[in-house]
């Protein structure tokens, strides 16, 4: 009987056929509409995940995103000679007055606030400190810098509200200010392709630019998700769900750093001292949705950063719920809220928990 | 238009390929799922491979060649022309989502799979 059905389905091939061949179409129908794309940016690697685009309108998007943020590394570009960045320090140290764009306007803006916000441990006008320990440079070498110029530009204190615009001109009251954006610009990128993309109405993308991620809708029907690094070892401690404008960054001494007699200078100095910080692995901070999410994500976790040994009051200054601090010693200690959020790879790693 | 009865050789013929397609899947598919990894130069992708072979990739970069060394389930950047090597203390990456960036010479080895734990790294 059933052989009969079957020899009926071979005498009616054009159907059976039919079926054979779509089979396969079956299987594309699973794969899922995701459009990655990898590029070196600001000295760093950017990955943009788009979710549920066509693979021609996700190239278009991430393209247009690129070119944006090539544009704003040409621009704020520190030690390129050139820069507009760079055109801006040259005037502050001579004295003289430049015109400014409105963009670049609104971020000096923006930066003096989060400076002032951080007591002045979030500082981008610390170009000469970075500079002297050498890590203006894609490839930097352990240096030794000598102390009385390390002095000389902790002395010289730098701030970032030297700085006067005055109808799209801007000039310094103190000649020691040199910008350096680093990672500000980045977390600034981060929101601008935020904004880009929703505007852009996209089902959902993460934007990822050297380690700092924003979250862009869902991907389909689950949150975007990302790993932690574990600063000492090859994959995550740790895995978070990040909704929709949420943002996520780390300030690391695994990233950027030399190795000189044993000990580890990064490339995170604290103004105050005008040395390299010291006694923290890594701080990673988790930004809820708003205009500033990357931003924040970058400059908020700084200070924390700096100045470890009061995190949780520098993440109160700062306005951080969301925050974990690995020590020296490899010791995690996180706010409530953050050990809510996380997935640790490790059921086990204990963990200090702070309200 | 009518076909003609099918005889013992159309059978024959029918259970081979049915066979050999399931022996394929089998052994294929398989493979697949025990992992890949994908290498990057700049902004393209250098190669995704097989994690399941012994095998050595030059890898040009602007600064020169990253050695990248696959090892059975494993992978690693066994040597890299930046300062720093970074890249290369990381050591072998086994699990799916493990990445390693050679910075200056835009080289990257990320390990893919089924059951990747997350969507990108947060460094």
């Amino acid at each position: 009987m059933r052989l009969k059905t079957f020899e009926r389905l071979l005498h009616r091939p054009p159907g059976f056929l039919l079926l054979l061949f779509l089979l396969p179409l079956l299987a594309s129908c699973g794969r899922e509409p995701v459009y990655e794309s990898q590029s070196y940016v600001f000295g760093t690697l950017v990955d943009i995940t788009i979710y549920g685009e066509s693979e021609e309108r996700a190239r278009e998007l991430s393209g247009h995103v690129l070119q944006q943020f090539q544009r704003l590394h040409e621009q704020l570009h520190a030690w390129q000679s050139g820069s507009k960045l760079d055109n801006l320090n040259q005037a502050f140290a001579a004295g003289k007055s430049t015109s400014v764009s409105p963009e670049l306007a609104g971020m000096l803006a923006d930066a003096t606030r989060l400076s002032e916000q951080s007591g002045g441990l979030f500082n981008p006008a610390i170009g000469h400190l970075i500079q002297v320990w050498g890590f203006q440079s894609d490839e930097f070498k352990p240096v030794e810098p000598d102390p009385e110029e390390v002095e000389k530009w902790v002395a010289a204190n730098p701030q970032m509200r030297d700085i006067v615009i005055v109808d799209g001109y801007a000039q310094s009251r103190n000649p020691a200010v040199r910008l350096d954006f680093g990672g500000y610009a980045k977390g600034w990128a981060l929101d601008y392709a935020a904004r880009y993309l929703h505007e852009q109405r996209v089902a959902g993308a993460l934007v990822n630019i050297g380690g700092n991620i924003i979250a862009i809708g869902t991907r389909g029907d689950r949150p975007w998700r990302v790993g932690i690094q574990h600063p000492r070892g090859a994959g995550a401690i740790a895995s978070v769900d990040l909704p929709d404008g949420w943002a996520i960054g780390t300030s690391g001494d695994y990233q950027r750093y030399f190795e000189r007699d044993g000990r580890r200078y990064c490339h995170i100095i604290d103004p105050r001292t005008g040395q390299p910080a010291q006694g923290a692995q890594a701080v990673s901070i988790l930004v809820p949705a708003g205009a500033r999410a990357g931003t924040l994500s970058d400059t908020a976790s700084k200070p924390i950063f700096i100045d470890h040994e009061h995190w949780r009051e520098e993440a109160r200054e700062m306005g951080m719920e969301h925050v974990m601090f690995i020590d020296a010693h490899g010791t995690i200690h996180l706010t409530a809220a953050m050990r809510q959020r996380l997935k640790f790879t490790d059921e086990h790693t204990p963990l200090d928990v702070v309200p | 238009m009518s076909f003609p009865k099918p005889l013992a050789g159309d059978w024959l013929v029918l259970i081979i390929a049915t066979v050999i397609v399931a022996a394929l899947f089998a052994t294929l598919w398989h493979n697949e799922q025990a992992g890949k990894v994908r290498i990057r130069a700049g902004d393209a992708v250098f190669a995704t491979l097989s994690l399941a072979q012994k095998r050595i990739l030059d890898v040009p970069g602007p600064l020169g060649i990253s050695r990248v060394e696959i090892d059975q389930g494993r992978v690693r950047v066994a040597s890299d022309p930046g300062r720093h090597q970074y890249c290369v203390k990381q050591g072998w990456l086994t699990r799916v989502g493990e990445v390693a960036m050679c910075l200056p010479n835009q080289v990257s080895v990320e390990l893919l799979g089924e059951g990747k734990a997350y969507d990108s790294l947060n460094y």
